[in-house]
């Protein structure tokens, strides 16, 4: 059995998508929109561009279209990647081997808002931030919030399993997305969500399918419609940053707020020293904060105004109970409103002996424990001295700590560390570096009981060698699943070393 | 753009790659040449991009994608590969010394001999040491506009003269990549306001604005001492020292247009929110300047030039947003947007009307000239 199908898209395969699609600028072979799907925000190896170029690109607008363009790449063997806002920090939408690139940023319809139910349909193609625009005039949210929240888009939300800030609150895109209509690898289209119902969030028929297909990185299908959780927009708002001058209290200053059955709670974001360092170095838009301070705790609660009212008063105490201080209301205000445009990237970076560097940002995540963070803390910033005095081409940008458990914000973190990467410095052996550098970090992860990533995926060498190891004996029960929905491997193929479901 | 097109070609991401990919040999300027095409100039990228990862720099300290955009139609210029539109536009533009506004077939009253029609019967000086230059937009389309602003500045008691010899400013053969053209342009207005011994000009559409305070600058350096001011900001002004009162009321509920160029691009949007809430019987219903960060007209930066359709569909979006606040008028402040945006509006059953008109009218101010595509929508 082939695990690289061909690469080639012939005129005839061209020929029959065009009759699928039937309108004029809905079938891409020009280079440009090519080479501008090749990549993602992820570092991106800029001296093999061309090797991740799809070989032609499609803006369907049905799921129907999308059904007949899988059928055709299964007849004729060619591989399928399926692109949403093509924001994502691993390489989900970035094609490995050529082939169709389905392209869903045309599926951008609101199909039905329920408000007696409480969900709203939508196209895989919408972003969140234009949803909520429109709900907004019902009174209600959807309330996956990422720091991509203006720019990422449903159906990416879907294909990674997406983290959302507020997600201690409300949920994460696992818990928000009700139920979803998917084209599996052969063609056919289904809806899955935890039982069959569209709009049903509890069931305990059959398997619980959505969850196989959430976060399956474009491997098992593409999404074309979601249904969504509606919530009611909070009456109230509260965030509060405290600054620490020892991390360890930092840490347990978390610990205490996330443990205190405060229920409107929405998150917490522990900043590390690094990350102090570089945003006073590098950041123009950071408060400037006094010399002493060297971590910080960024909290927020939602909830209805008397909630909120006696909820803060709790909260602030316990923001100051290990020597924190409250940093005023101008961060409070300030840097908690500008959460989606800041920290997103500085475009520059410093190399060791202080110069400033073009760089782009590359945010390697992980999903830990409370407990170890300050070992996993020490041992990825060593890892990343190393990497830095050895290929010059990098910079830390520090850490990032942020609630990661759904509804209740204790037990794991989306932890992160911010690398820059002087990405127009990168030849093979520097890259060869970067997926050494990854994958260190990613051991790091494994070793204190944690997972590689949180929500950004694993589909990228550095971190897919290692998504066996984490799977342990579930590895061989997703090579199955792999080869039974997808017999001829043309799902976004060469991700997460799923080239193994192929070789009898 | 994107929002219209949902085509990642059309991206500030794009934009940016492509420079890379060129000098990587992936690409070159000729496969680029429509996707470049495809931008308003509006800025909103550089504030807060709404369709990419790619910045988030509210404080507009570092991203230049306008400039991006704008190089790479030159270089499309210097190898020939300008697209047809624009490349009549800027010849007729260098022909007639003002930009063909009201078509490019013949007889058009275009021109240098017609560029002062619109101020006919207003007694306005040439020259002096303040100027109100007039876009070509405005003194050939909407005149409406260009008449409500000479007589308001005049009912304040404002002494201000029309240029002398009054080319168009340059700035939009700059926006569709003609450098050379745009400095020429720029060095006889330049010439032509020193020889009559002006200090300080009117800008009163943000287009020229943003050409007056960032290309003339970068085309003279230290030597450009002209002041420039803005005409809303101005006017705000005039209202808040008392020397121009509003005193007859206009019984109609708007909402606000921040364009491009004032909000994203020089944060510009108090003054002019000020200004309507100082017309007695208005009923404002406000959009905020930073929800306005993704709204656009689709009529800058050359597009309804080449890609009319484009624009047509960006402007039925912004209308279609107004509409929703259920109200009677949508007022700008850019002559440019106001052709795109009441063209939709008269499509949507919504009149379009300039923030100056407006004033004018609460002024007690018979304004005269024509609205252009408003005048539909008035008339209906």
């Amino acid at each position: 059995m082939t695990t690289a199908p061909v690469m080639t898209v012939d005129a005839a395969v061209v020929a029959e998508l065009e009759a699928i699609m039937n309108e004029p600028g809905s079938v891409l072979t020009g280079v440009s929109s090519r080479a501008n799907r090749a990549r993602v925000p992820a570092p991106f190896p800029l001296h093999r561009w061309a090797e991740h170029m799809p070989a032609v690109v499609v803006l369907p607008r049905t799921a129907e279209q999308v059904s007949e363009i899988i059928k055709l790449a299964n007849r004729v063997k060619i591989p399928v990647v399926p692109r949403a806002g093509g924001t994502g920090l691993n390489d989900g939408a970035v094609p490995l081997r050529g082939g169709i690139m389905i392209d869903v940023k045309r599926m951008n319809q609101i199909h039905e808002i329920d408000l007696a139910d409480r969900t709203v349909t939508v196209g895989p193609g919408i972003n969140m931030l234009k949803l909520n625009e429109e709900l907004k005039k019902y009174g209600v949210f959807y309330p996956d919030t990422p720091a991509s929240y203006p720019c990422s888009l449903v159906g990416g939300r879907i294909a990674c399993s997406g983290w959302s800030l507020l997600g201690s609150r409300f949920g994460h895109t696992r818990d928000l997305v009700v139920s979803f209509e998917i084209v599996l690898p052969t063609g056919e289209i289904i809806r899955v969500g935890d039982g069959g119902g569209k709009k049903v969030r509890k069931s305990s028929t059959g398997y619980h399918l959505k969850q196989l297909f959430m976060g399956h990185q474009g491997t098992l299908g593409i999404v074309t419609e979601a249904t969504l959780e509606l919530v009611p927009r909070p009456e109230a708002e509260f965030a509060a940053f405290f600054a620490f001058d020892d991390f360890g209290n930092a840490h347990r200053t978390v610990y205490g707020i996330v443990t205190s059955g405060i229920a409107t709670l929405a998150g917490t974001v522990l900043f590390d020293e690094k990350k102090i360092e570089y945003l006073r170095r590098d950041d123009e838009a950071f408060i400037p904060m006094p010399p002493w301070v060297n971590s910080i705790v960024a909290t927020a609660l939602y909830g209805t105004k008397p909630e909120v009212r006696e909820a803060s008063k709790l909260l602030m105490d316990l923001g100051r109970k290990e020597g924190g201080r409250y940093t005023g209301d101008e961060m409070a205000v300030g840097d908690w409103a500008s959460r989606h445009d800041r920290y997103a990237n500085p475009l520059h970076g410093r190399l060791k002996d202080g110069t400033v560097a073009p760089m782009s940002w590359h945010c390697e995540d992980a999903s830990l424990n409370w407990t170890v963070i300050p070992k996993v803390r020490e041992e990825w910033t060593a890892i990343a001295d190393r990497y830095i005095d050895k290929y010059g081409i990098f910079d830390n940008w520090g850490i990032y700590c942020y609630t990661n458990a759904a509804y209740k914000p204790w037990g794991d973190y989306l932890a992160e560390i911010d690398i820059g990467i002087w990405e127009e410095k990168l030849d093979d052996e520097s890259w060869a570096g970067w997926v050494d550098f990854k994958s260190e970090i990613a051991k790091v992860s494994l070793k204190y009981g944690g997972s590689i990533t949180a929500c950004h995926g694993s589909t990228r060498a550095g971190d897919a060698e290692l998504v066996p190891e984490e799977m342990g004996g579930g590895w061989d029960v997703m090579l199955k699943i792999k080869r039974t929905l997808d017999p001829n491997n043309i799902m976004n193929p060469g991700k997460q070393m799923l080239d193994q479901a192929y070789e009898s | 753009m994107t929002q219209v097109t949902r085509n990642e070609n059309h991206t500030p991401t794009a934009f940016h790659a492509n420079i890379i990919a060129m000098d990587k040999d992936l690409l070159d300027i000729e496969d680029v040449a429509d996707d470049y095409v495809h931008c308003t100039q509006c800025g909103a990228c550089e504030i807060r991009c709404p369709n990419t990862l790619f910045v988030g720099d509210f404080y507009q300290a570092r991203t230049e994608t306008v400039k991006v955009v704008r190089a790479a139609r030159a270089l499309m210029v210097d190898k020939g590969l300008d697209r047809d539109g624009w490349k009549l536009w800027n010849r007729l533009t260098k022909d007639l010394k003002n930009e063909p506004v009201l078509g490019t077939g013949n007889g058009q009253p275009n021109g240098q001999d017609h560029v002062r029609d619109w101020a006919e019967g207003l007694q306005i000086p040439i020259g002096g040491e303040l100027i109100m230059f007039v876009d070509c937009e405005a003194a050939f389309y909407r005149t409406s506009n260009t008449r409500a602003t000479a007589q308001v500045l005049q009912k304040a008691g404002v002494e201000f003269g029309l240029m002398n010899e009054q080319w168009c400013c340059g700035g939009p053969a700059a926006e569709m990549g003609y450098v050379e053209q745009s400095r020429a342009f720029a060095e006889h207005n330049l010439a032509d306001w020193r020889a009559s011994g002006v200090k300080r000009v009117i800008a009163i559409e943000p287009h020229d604005y943003i050409h007056f305070t960032e290309d003339y600058p970068a085309y003279f350096g230290v030597d450009f001492d002209i002041e420039v001011v803005q005409i809303i900001e101005l006017v705000a002004e005039l209202i808040k020292n008392g020397r121009l009162k509003l005193e007859r009321p206009i019984n109609k509920t708007v909402t606000y247009h921040d364009p491009c160029r004032l909000n994203k691009r020089k944060g510009i949007h108090e003054a002019p929110r000020f200004i309507l809430n100082s017309i007695p019987g208005l009923i404002f219903k406000d959009v905020d300047h930073v929800t306005q960060w993704s709204y656009c007209s689709g009529g800058g930066g050359g597009l309804p030039i080449e890609k009319p359709e484009i624009t047509e569909a960006i402007s039925d979006v912004r209308v279609a947003r107004a509409k929703e606040l259920d109200v009677d008028m949508l007022v700008s402040a850019c002559v440019w947007s106001e052709r795109p945006l009441a063209t939709a509006g008269h499509k949507a059953g919504i009149e379009v009307a300039d923030i100056i008109e407006l004033v004018a009218e609460s002024a007690g101010i018979e304004v005269g000239g024509r609205r252009g595509a408003s005048d539909l929508e008035a008339a209906r």
